[in-house]
């Protein structure tokens, strides 16, 4: 008598994890006339650097740039999807979005994505309508704030303690009968932003190759030396209007 | 939810020009819960050796008798005073006799040694919980705030700063630091070492 052996059917489980996470750190300044947001350009997943040039800074409109940290793939996805709304934007009304209404525009396409959302953190800089300098800061569910700066992405928490220093002056006194500035010239906010990156980059593994920083200067006001700064290029569509820069460097490769 | 950050804390030490600066927060806590805001963690070995221990509060109280106890020992034994590099490599072996079942302790050393012309050298060292020493030339961090502690130091410090500005920088990096981290904070201690005294002041800062 032959025996076959009949094979048990044994419980599998199967999965596919849809997130994974790139490294890299974002940062924005707003300034009294102006805004500054960068990002470092490497990509990496776990200990491999996949690319040394992706950015991670994306201007938007004339006036408003977006910098996206986190997963890059839906990061990519949804600037795009930011973008195609501005377009549509100035086909109905024939203007670009003013940077407040972005702002809001961005926490309703987040939020839309609350039970699977968009594996990435937001920082929107730019002019707003009154002409200041602004920086809106996003959680990946499209939670959202108006401030002066902030650091995002893999090394936030070795920049963001410095900036609260340098830029909100916390734990400093002022001497006696003065007060701290509440905004700070450009290069000096450009000398800051370099300081974050380059600290950034030497303590952190996920940090460094290059640098991309985008300056908007709102509508009329001067280059504030922005014209002696090394590796710069202007990015302006129009002569009357805002202006943008953007500025590139390099950063330790190791 | 590590048991290195059960009861939190941060130790940073700083080279300056002939001195060193050592200090930390106060605060202890059982998790989220503050217990209290006068915790010491740096304890002085001799007059130009002091040590911070940041971690689980119990292996602190236990390591501060230990280290006091083998000082002790060594110095009856050698009829002098322990220099900071022997000490440092004190502390290492001390910890890795454990290396199987380790004290949750990550000690930050600073203290200044002697040259054999006479003369003092800063020094500065700190090793993880198994006593892997790191002897740094700029500055050493340990302790839940660890990250952000790096992240100030790193755009704050500078070669060859004189005592006064050795303890601003240190008291900056460490307040601007500890106001990040939930588990870090509740008022900090700084000691600045140079030739001739030890300057020890508390600071208030964020008392949230």
């Amino acid at each position: 008598m032959q025996h076959v052996a009949v094979p048990h059917a044994q419980p599998q489980q199967r999965q596919f994890n849809p997130y994974s996470e790139n490294g890299g750190t974002i940062l924005a300044i707003a300034g009294a006339n102006f805004s500054v947001i960068a990002g470092d350009t490497r990509q990496s997943e776990g200990y491999s650097i996949q690319t040394r040039y992706a950015p991670k800074v994306f201007r938007l409109t004339d006036k408003a740039v977006l910098a996206t940290n986190g997963f890059a793939a839906d990061g990519n996805m949804f600037v795009k999807k930011v973008r195609q709304r501005l377009e549509w934007y100035r086909h109905a009304h024939a203007k670009d979005m003013p940077l407040r209404a972005i702002a809001r525009l961005i926490q309703t396409m987040l939020y839309a994505r609350r039970f699977f959302p968009y594996y990435v953190y937001n920082i929107l800089g730019g002019i707003e309508e009154d002409g200041s300098g602004a920086v809106y800061s996003f959680d990946p569910v499209g939670s959202y704030e108006r401030e002066a700066c902030r650091a995002a992405g893999a090394a936030s928490s070795l920049v963001q303690p410095f900036l609260d220093n340098q830029i909100y002056f916390k734990n400093q006194t002022p001497a006696p009968g003065t007060t701290h500035p509440a905004h700070l010239p450009l290069s000096h906010v450009l000398s800051l932003v370099i300081d974050s990156f380059t600290s950034a980059t030497e303590r952190h593994i996920e940090v460094g190759d290059g640098l991309e920083i985008y300056v908007v200067l709102a509508k009329g006001s001067a280059l504030q030396g922005l014209d002696a700064i090394q590796g710069l290029s202007e990015l302006t569509t129009t002569d009357d209007g805002e202006r943008m820069f953007v500025i590139r460097r390099n950063l330790k490769r190791d | 939810m590590s048991i290195m950050d059960q009861n939190g804390g941060s130790v940073i030490a700083m080279v300056g020009k002939d001195c060193v600066a050592i200090a930390s927060d106060l605060r202890l806590g059982n998790q989220a819960l503050g217990v209290s805001s006068n915790f010491q963690k740096i304890f002085p070995v001799t007059d130009r050796i002091y040590l911070g221990l940041p971690g689980l509060a119990t292996d602190v109280t236990t390591l501060k008798e230990r280290f006091r106890f083998r000082v002790n020992m060594y110095t009856i034994k050698e009829e002098r005073e322990i220099e900071p590099e022997t000490f440092a490599h004190l502390v290492s072996s001390t910890l890795y006799e454990h290396r199987f079942g380790p004290y949750f302790c990550e000690p930050v050393m600073a203290g200044l040694s002697k040259t054999p012309s006479g003369g003092y050298k800063p020094f500065i060292a700190a090793t993880d919980l198994i006593g892997c020493l790191n002897f740094a030339k700029d500055f050493v961090v340990a302790g839940t705030a660890s990250e952000k502690l790096f992240g100030v130091a790193e755009g704050l410090w500078e070669p060859d700063l004189e005592p006064e500005d050795l303890f601003e920088t240190i008291s900056q990096t460490l307040m601007n630091a500890v106001d990040r981290d939930a588990y870090s904070g509740w008022g900090c201690v700084v000691h600045v070492l140079t030739k001739d005294k030890v300057i020890t002041r508390t600071l208030k800062g964020r008392m949230d």
